[in-house]
């Protein structure tokens, strides 16, 4: 059994590549756009936040699988050719950018009020408070959850391979297509998934430690 | 602390006629209020006159509703054009409340910044002082209000008197035109009082402009140039500390007054 898992190993390693690519760009892009939102949603006027407010319920209503086919299968339909590649990319980011939305709006929220004052009272703009009192306390509770959605994203991209994107997921069934073992082939994708999100996981706790400026 | 001389004789502080409702609840009904410069005026009332409504109206913490204030002789939220009021923008209120100090009842230091780093920030973004410059003058003014050893302590590290003067010295340091205090010693521990107080004192002395919400009748027959005594969202009586603590004619002030002695005495 581990002799297949290290056969197999040099074959996995293209879809790693993909996993990783595609996980790192919907991280970035939803981080972008979720931060966005959720600032849209704390501080918007009514016609900012309530279409983010929709459209974050629907997205986060939805099961991610339905939403990758609904956008594969969706945008054509609308006239808009995109690849498979694309099409998942853009269904995972819309997927993610909601739930950091949700993440960045909690992490606002909670902090006092009267610091929105006091950025206020000595005459910082919108824009000052958000980068010099509002997003340096809000990190803290922004990071662990905002980790959490990295991690949903990793697992997420796996079932970009239903659409025939070539991630770590397809690799792993493409080569079990081939050796018909698939025992030790899924255990081997497995223990990478764990790994790259364990390594998450873990820098999430050495980041929060590094923002515990606030004693509570 | 010399302001800069303005030749506008009029008051610094001109509130006309200002209404503002939460929901359905009109917290100010028409309120009418000068400040001159130099002037201490402090603001006693119930809880729910709307003293500290109107405080938060003077750097539009809170919007009104109709009604204006001007400070110096600039209309603070709203600037009129040819049919009505416009909102200002976030850059205009922003100038416009940079040179409007205000102290907080509950400190609101920003707690991932140290003590000079509060004091600093307003300075270094909003006056684009130079790092070095700001902290000189960080640490003057750390040092007026008797924290020279505090400079680098973090919010969390200090005590809820200390806490507040770093408030004070964050709010005074931007050199405003008046300085609004809004029931500054309410959140502290009795013999937390006095050292904040004190502080004031010596603004007060040096012409600072003060508008104050508080509940130190002591206080405020001390150091107030005029006290204003709210009652259900409207100046109720107006005058100096000896007409207003001396033998008062007006019925809901004594009776707030004597409410206030037996708090204090209890």
């Amino acid at each position: 059994m581990i002799a297949v898992m290290l056969h197999s190993l040099p074959f996995l390693w293209q879809g790693l590549l993909v996993t990783l690519e595609i996980s790192a760009l919907v991280v970035v892009v939803s981080l972008v756009w979720g931060v966005l939102f959720g600032v849209g949603l704390c501080y918007g006027p009514r016609w900012v936040a309530w279409p983010i407010r929709l459209y974050s319920d629907i997205v986060r209503g939805l099961p991610l699988l339905t939403l990758i086919f609904t956008i594969y299968y969706g945008l054509p339909v609308a006239g808009v050719k995109v690849g498979n590649f694309w099409a998942a990319m853009i269904a995972l980011a819309a997927f993610e950018t909601a739930h950091v939305a949700e993440v960045a709006r909690g992490a606002i929220q909670s902090l006092h009020p009267g610091q929105a004052d006091a950025g206020k009272a000595i005459g910082l703009s919108f824009p000052q408070r958000m980068l010099y009192v509002v997003f340096p306390q809000a990190m803290r509770r922004f990071l662990p959850p905002w980790i959490n959605t990295v991690v949903d994203t990793v697992k997420g991209s796996a079932l970009l391979s239903l659409v025939g994107v070539v991630d770590l997921m397809l690799a792993v069934q493409q080569v079990i297509g081939r050796t018909f073992r698939p025992m030790p082939l899924y255990i081997l994708g497995a223990l990478i998934y764990i790994a790259i999100n364990y390594a998450l996981s873990y820098t999430s706790r050495r980041l929060e430690a590094r923002f515990a400026f606030i004693r509570e | 602390m010399p302001l800069s001389a303005n030749s506008d004789p009029g008051p610094l502080v001109k509130v006309r006629d200002l209404t503002k409702a939460f929901g359905t609840n009109q917290v100010l009904k028409g309120v009418d209020l000068d400040v001159q410069r130099g002037e201490v005026v402090c603001i006693i009332g119930a809880s729910g006159s709307g003293k500290t409504t109107l405080l938060r109206c003077i750097n539009l913490l809170e919007t009104y509703d109709a009604g204006s204030i001007e400070v110096d002789g600039v209309e603070v939220g709203y600037r009129g054009d040819g049919s009505g009021r416009r909102a200002r923008s976030d850059r205009e209120l922003a100038r416009i409340r940079a040179d409007i100090g205000m102290v907080f009842q509950l400190f609101n230091l920003f707690p991932h910044l140290t003590a000079s780093e509060n004091v600093m920030l307003g300075l270094r973004k909003v006056r684009g002082m130079a790092t070095a410059e700001a902290r000189t003058m960080a640490e003057h003014w750390l040092t007026r209000v008797g924290l020279s050893e505090k400079f680098d302590a973090m919010p969390i590290e200090l005590s809820g008197g200390q806490q507040q003067r770093v408030g004070i010295a964050r709010a005074v340091a931007m050199n405003p035109k008046v300085l609004l205090l809004d029931e500054i010693t309410s959140a502290l521990d009795p013999e937390l009082v006095g050292e904040v107080l004190t502080v004031v004192r010596e603004l007060a002395r040096e012409g600072m402009t003060m508008i104050l919400v508080t509940h130190e009748m002591t206080f405020a027959r001390d150091v107030a140039t005029q006290v204003v005594f709210m009652d259900a969202g409207r100046v109720a009586v107006q005058g100096t500390p000896a007409e207003i603590f001396g033998n008062q004619p007006h019925e809901r002030l004594r009776g707030f007054l004597s409410r206030i002695e037996m708090k204090t005495w209890a």
